[in-house]
């Protein structure tokens, strides 16, 4: 009898600390994506600087601007830069899918949407004028800042809901299973 | 990297896999030239071949291999390693230069403005020109370029393709090393088209001696005066003189102390004298040594020396490239 109360209890609290772990996780996650916007939208200012008045080719831009930063997505740039490098006879924009798309192994916490909408900015990237590329980066930022905007809005209330839902989901799956 | 492989890297999938599997020697190769639907061609020891799927060379223009159109931008892509906004300068005076000194002229349709081409678009004809430096090739020339010691005003006239850069590139090289008796100099180069250093990211793919600084790209009036009031050179070498605004900055250099290398187009004193720019400049004896190249029987080939005053100071003609 002691056994089994003892059993329930801790069944019980691992439920409850783990449901609220996972809410916290999401909120965590959330929090991350919105850094990770963050440096992204810092990162396109400074690759446009690098392409627009230093005039670098994409290879030296990617990789100035992944050394100036860090994290997974400064790995993603010294990559793309590797791979440009290397010279294997495959277009840009299938380099940075690829790259965009295998950065989410590397830890990034970006959503699908925010992968896709990087990777396609890669369709335009390098063979145009330096003009249209400008002008194909700062529309970029723009979307960018749209989501970034976005998710600083909603920050508060997203993690609080995130953290409690955790806690109240383990409470209400506790109380049906005992 | 050897050469074949170094250039090959610019070319598309299937030119490179064509390319890969040539048995020609890659120091033979002079051109290779892409054009939309059109044979791809390559000009080797001096000779016009097609191209073919196989990769063989052959003078039938029914087996040579076609370039389309895919292929030649995935080409323009490789070739500036996917960033042709970079070039831009480059592609408004129609050539990109690429690492290993070579040069890729480039056509299609301009785009131009009332202040001149601003931009290319369509490019459709491609053709790389590789890079050949002749270590040692001004050796015969340059003992009659000194006189007392001293490094003479020097023209260079020769008609196109006969190697009057690649003279003048030597020529550089061995008056910036120090030659013989002669010690070195400082040197200073104004690269207009990036056609004698051949710098690819300010480096110069070709040996240029060890005195030498480059002004890349950069309009040779302005060049002249910008290297003699900041690096204060002995000698100033130029390429392709001839329009009136060059005409000043020459004076200008010479009346510095400097001494002038440069080259123009033309097949002899009398050819140059029938320019008006050119004219004052022999008529004034601004120069003090000029040597005229031409092609009979061999590329690079020194047809005579004369001094200011027209006297023959290099009695037969002798190969020297």
């Amino acid at each position: 009898m002691n056994l089994q109360f003892v059993l329930k209890f801790t069944g019980a609290i691992l439920i409850i600390a783990g449901s609220a772990g996972y809410g916290y996780s999401l909120a965590a996650r959330y929090g991350q994506r919105l850094r990770e916007l963050e440096q992204l939208r810092q990162m396109i200012f400074l690759l446009k600087g690098q392409i627009t008045y230093a005039s670098a080719p994409l290879q030296e831009a990617f990789e100035v601007v992944g050394d100036r930063t860090e994290g997974a997505l400064s790995r993603l740039f010294g990559r793309v830069a590797g791979r440009i490098e290397a010279q294997q006879g495959e277009a840009f924009y299938r380099i940075w899918q690829e790259e965009v798309a295998g950065s989410e192994q590397d830890g990034l916490a970006m959503e699908q949407s925010d992968r896709q909408v990087l990777g396609e900015l890669g369709e335009h990237l390098g063979f145009l004028d330096k003009e249209m590329q400008e002008r194909n980066l700062l529309l970029y930022l723009e979307q960018l800042d749209l989501r970034i905007g976005d998710l600083r809005a909603h920050k508060t209330e997203r993690c609080r809901i995130y953290s409690s839902l955790g806690i109240m989901g383990g409470l209400f799956l506790t109380i049906l299973l005992v | 990297m050897d050469k074949r492989e170094e250039l090959i890297k610019i070319f598309s999938k299937d030119i490179r896999t064509i390319l890969k599997q040539l048995s020609a020697d890659f120091e033979q190769v002079q051109e290779i030239r892409l054009r939309i639907h059109a044979p791809l061609l390559m000009i080797y020891n001096n000779h016009e071949y097609y191209i073919t799927p196989e990769g063989n060379l052959s003078k039938r223009a029914e087996e040579a291999y076609m370039v389309s159109r895919q292929e030649l931008k995935e080409t323009l892509e490789y070739m500036s390693n996917y960033s042709l906004y970079a070039f831009e300068e480059e592609i408004k005076q129609g050539f990109i230069t690429i690492q290993g000194g070579h040069r890729i002229g480039i056509a299609g349709k301009t785009i131009a403005d009332e202040h001149g081409i601003r931009s290319m678009k369509f490019i459709s004809f491609i053709n790389v020109r590789l890079s050949h430096q002749v270590r040692g090739c001004a050796s015969m020339v340059l003992p009659y370029l000194y006189s007392g010691g001293e490094i003479q005003h020097t023209l260079i006239i020769s008609p196109p393709r006969c190697g009057k850069t690649t003279l003048l590139r030597d020529i550089i090289r061995q008056v910036s090393n120090g030659t013989g008796p002669e010690p070195g100099l400082t040197v200073g180069v104004i690269d207009e088209r990036s056609e004698i250093g051949a710098c690819y990211q300010g480096i110069p793919q070709n040996e240029l001696g060890i005195r030498t600084d480059i002004l890349d790209c950069c309009p040779k009036v302005q060049g002249m005066m910008m290297l003699i009031r900041t690096m204060s050179p002995r000698v100033i070498a130029v390429d392709e003189i001839g329009s009136r605004e060059d005409l000043e900055a020459i004076e200008y250099v010479m009346n510095c102390g400097c001494k002038l290398i440069a080259t123009v187009h033309g097949s002899s004193i009398e050819d140059i004298k029938q320019k008006p720019v050119l004219r004052k400049m022999v008529m004034e004896r601004w120069f003090e040594r000029y040597i005229i190249l031409n092609n009979r029987g061999k590329v690079g080939n020194v047809d005579q020396i004369y001094d200011s005053r027209g006297t023959k100071l290099y009695p037969v003609g002798v190969e020297c490239i």
